[in-house]
């Protein structure tokens, strides 16, 4: 895998939106499957489900409201899910922080599996909660509440693991969501550390991005982080309501604040319910397009943007529009900025 | 330290937050009950909920998720007023979630407690008239000038500040006049996307601008003016304190009584009243006059227990629920069974309370609850006191099991006959040995069975 020269960024545009309140309720993450299937994982005290949806939206794909899982501790059944992945299969993999385990589907919604016991040994689950494939499907399981990252066969069988508590480079405070790019570089939110950091795939640190705080580059709380085929990377700062972006050496480049627009479901739906209709006329409706505290944001390949909107109970889709530059399409680097502009 | 001292704490810990476990408990009253005053009443010095962690591992925005969480942060906190507070207004200033539909202000207003409930009557009284879920509860949206709603004006003088007989209908009238145009914005409805927030709006347009008299004030007098001059009335001072008597010191009749039957401790009430009128209604020196009064020392289980403390309180007593776990959706539910919906009181008084909140069925889920609760023998709470009981590694003689189990579950006094009801199982099941993990786990339950039937008596239901 190579990485582009350099890129011009030409837009981001707002896609679309998909779900509503009953269909999509608490969106805390999605997985994405084959011919545009889309897996949203719901989450809240009261339930706890993946719903297949399809990206065309087209009501004949989704009518049939299918959900897969279900509250509860038994096999099948989830309590606290976190994050979900799906392999080059489509069977579906689901961290759970109350039942410290990973779940998995096939991709009929079938139980296949459960592994993880609670404890903080080898191959020991507290929390778990973000969960990503590395090149060779093994699953990296982001160990909460010891604070650490652990590796396994998508059996469950232990392979390695590194981080101990603490705010030093490599240390970790409650982190949350992982993901693994291309070149087999691991990303992975230091929650409460208000930061994200990259390591090889050895484990071994890299950078780190971001602070406490709500000013561009700054995090309160992040959850998600998703790294693209050209490396730039997308973090859900879940308490500033936003998705921030930065380039693939972790500059700041732009934040989403949200844009989202009625979705297909929520249109039929208003269509026949006259007073809500009436009293959005009478409502401020500037603040229903922002996100409100999103949970994840992941990419697929054809460089869309998924951002489950997690208080808005919706998922808010963008399309990334850059263009591969060559060496002769971009200068070489600057030693400082300039006022030069041609 | 004194058994008394202890005792003392523990009363304190019941009334000014939702009990203690027993090392907590030992924490504090080394403290000494003064300084734990003090402690209580500026929760400032205290490190605050963990926000970051309630919003991370409770998802959902149901009212049961909703009165969940707050049930974790009064089992957790280490500022219990703040969250007492809000409950004792939430009782007082009482709004219902049936009627507003919208939990982002029936919630919000609990937050808003949560934020104001220890600062001054004025400033409650004027940002609850500002409060979405009060306006819409009392129609005050609809309060338009030439048209006035006087529902608000009214409850505003008879169940927030004053109490019958302290002001005419007349006073009523220009008071709901002053309110004209204090409405709520518009929010996003339910479908599709979630609840959005109402905010207070003034809506000059509808507001009467005209001469309005209201105890004795003539002038154009807005909604602040109204709630300015109800502050400064000793009525109000002694409605709040006679509320405050009755939530923290002992029961008193129910509130539509207060205007015909004289409070069954003036004197105490008295004190409060006092430090409102030095004070100019601050409610920390309110509640440090009675905490620190002799009669509020002397009032140990002098009140039934509402619903939200029992629950609350056996919680703290098994331990549970010091991180997030799931569950919390039960115990909205529980209190539910047992009279008391949390955001949902019946009516504008709010809840009954004394022993209107015992009946067969409330006491039936009360006991049930508690049994239910304490028979897990992993809970830490339980597992704590087991531990103690069989500190000394030997044999702990009925009489020492029956006391000491009654310690652990209070200090909790007990009439002889209840007391020989506890004794004749203890007798029945003999010496416990906690000599070895064997003789230990034979005594497990035993000790679980002992302590349920402890919550099980009369004695039990009193804070």
């Amino acid at each position: 895998m190579v990485r582009p020269h350099g890129l011009l960024r030409a837009g981001f545009p707002f896609l679309k939106t998909l779900g509503m309140r009953r269909i999509t309720n608490f969106p805390a993450d999605v997985a994405f499957g084959a011919e545009g299937r889309i897996y949203i994982l719901l989450r809240t005290e009261v339930d706890a489900e993946i719903r297949v949806w399809h990206f065309d939206d087209a009501e004949s794909l989704t009518d049939q409201l299918i959900g897969i899982g279900g509250l509860g501790k038994d096999d099948g059944k989830m309590t606290w899910p976190v994050q979900i992945i799906a392999d080059a299969d489509e069977n579906l993999f689901v961290s759970d922080e109350a039942l410290h385990r990973i779940t998995s589907f096939n991709m009929d919604g079938e139980f296949v599996a459960n592994w993880g016991e609670q404890g903080s040994e080898d191959g020991q689950l507290n929390g778990p909660s973000g969960i990503a494939f590395d090149a060779d499907g093994n699953v990296l399981v982001v160990d909460t509440l010891n604070h650490r990252v652990q590796k396994f066969t998508s059996a469950g069988k232990f392979i390695s693991k590194w981080g101990s508590f603490g705010s030093e480079p490599g240390q970790f405070n409650m982190p949350w969501g992982i993901h693994v790019d291309e070149l087999g570089d691991v990303y992975v939110v230091d929650w409460r550390n208000d930061r994200i950091q990259k390591f090889n795939s050895d484990g071994e640190f890299v950078f780190e991005i971001g602070t406490s705080g709500n000013g561009d580059g700054q995090f309160n709380r992040p959850t998600g982080v998703a790294v693209d085929a050209d490396g730039d990377i997308y973090v859900a700062d879940c308490g500033n309501n936003r998705v921030q972006m930065f380039n693939e050496h972790g500059r700041y480049l732009q934040k989403f604040l949200g844009d989202a627009t009625l979705s297909r479901v929520a249109r039929n739906y208003m269509l026949t319910n006259a007073f809500p209709n009436r009293l959005r006329d009478m409502a401020n409706l500037e603040q229903e397009k922002l996100l409100r505290s999103p949970k994840s944001v992941r990419v697929d390949a054809e460089g869309r943007m998924y951002v489950p909107d997690y208080r808005s109970y919706r998922v808010q889709v963008y399309q990334k529009e850059a263009i591969h530059l060559t060496e002769q399409q971009l200068a070489p680097p600057l030693r400082a900025p300039t006022l030069q502009t041609v | 330290m004194a058994d008394n001292d202890l005792a003392l704490m523990a009363h304190l810990l019941r009334r000014a937050g939702f009990g203690a476990a027993r090392s907590e408990l030992e924490e504090y009253a080394a403290k000494g009950y003064e300084a734990v005053v003090e402690e209580l009443l500026n929760p400032e010095d205290s490190p605050p909920v963990e926000e970051d962690i309630i919003d991370r591992y409770y998802g959902g925005e149901a009212p049961t998720i909703w009165v969940g969480k707050w049930f974790y942060r009064m089992i957790g906190t280490k500022r219990p007023l703040v969250e007492k507070m809000a409950l004792f207004w939430h009782h007082v200033l009482a709004t219902g979630i049936n009627k507003t539909e919208h939990l982002p202000s029936s919630g919000g207003q609990i937050e808003l407690f949560q934020r104001i409930g220890m600062s001054d009557v004025r400033t409650v009284l004027l940002e609850v008239s500002k409060d979405p879920a009060m306006i819409y509860w009392l129609d005050n949206h609809e309060n338009r000038k030439g048209e006035p709603n006087e529902n608000y004006g009214r409850e505003l003088l008879e169940l927030f500040s004053m109490g019958v007989g302290n002001y005419t209908e007349d006073d009523i009238k220009n008071a709901a006049r002053a309110f004209t145009g204090w409405t709520i914005t518009q929010p996003i409805p339910l479908y599709p996307q979630g609840h959005f927030k109402s905010e207070f709006q003034f809506s000059q347009g509808d507001h009467d601008e005209g001469e309005k008299t209201f105890l004795g004030h003539t002038g154009n007098l807005n909604g602040d003016d109204i709630v300015d001059i109800v502050v400064k009335q000793p009525a109000t001072a002694n409605f709040l304190a006679r509320h405050m008597y009755n939530f923290f010191v002992a029961d008193e009749p129910q509130v539509p009584a207060w205007s015909v039957e004289p409070p069954q401790d003036q004197e105490t009430i008295d004190t409060i009243v006092k430090a409102y009128m030095e004070t100019d209604g601050d409610i920390v020196a309110m509640l440090r006059a009675m905490f620190n009064s002799d009669s509020f020392k002397n009032a140990q289980f002098k009140k039934v227990k509402n619903p939200t403390e029992l629950v609350a309180g056996v919680l703290k007593l098994v331990g549970t629920y010091r991180f997030p776990e799931p569950g919390v959706v039960a115990f909205g539910a529980a209190t539910t069974l047992m009279g008391q919906t949390l955001l949902n009181p019946p009516t504008v008084e709010g809840w009954h309370t004394g022993k209107e909140w015992i009946d067969g069925g409330t006491l039936n889920e009360r006991i049930n609850f508690a049994v239910n609760e304490i028979g897990d023998a992993g809970k830490p709470g339980i597992q704590d006191i087991i531990n103690r009981l069989g500190a000394h590694g030997g044999s702990v003689s009925p009489e020492e099991f029956t006391d000491k189990a009654l310690d652990l579950v209070g200090p909790l006094p007990v009439d002889d006959k209840t007391h020989a009801a506890l004794m004749e199982y203890a007798e029945s099941v003999g010496s416990l040995d906690f000599s070895s993990d064997e003789a230990r786990e034979e005594a497990t339950p035993r000790v679980i069975h002992m302590l349920q039937m402890i919550a099980a008596t009369r004695e039990f239901q009193f804070a």
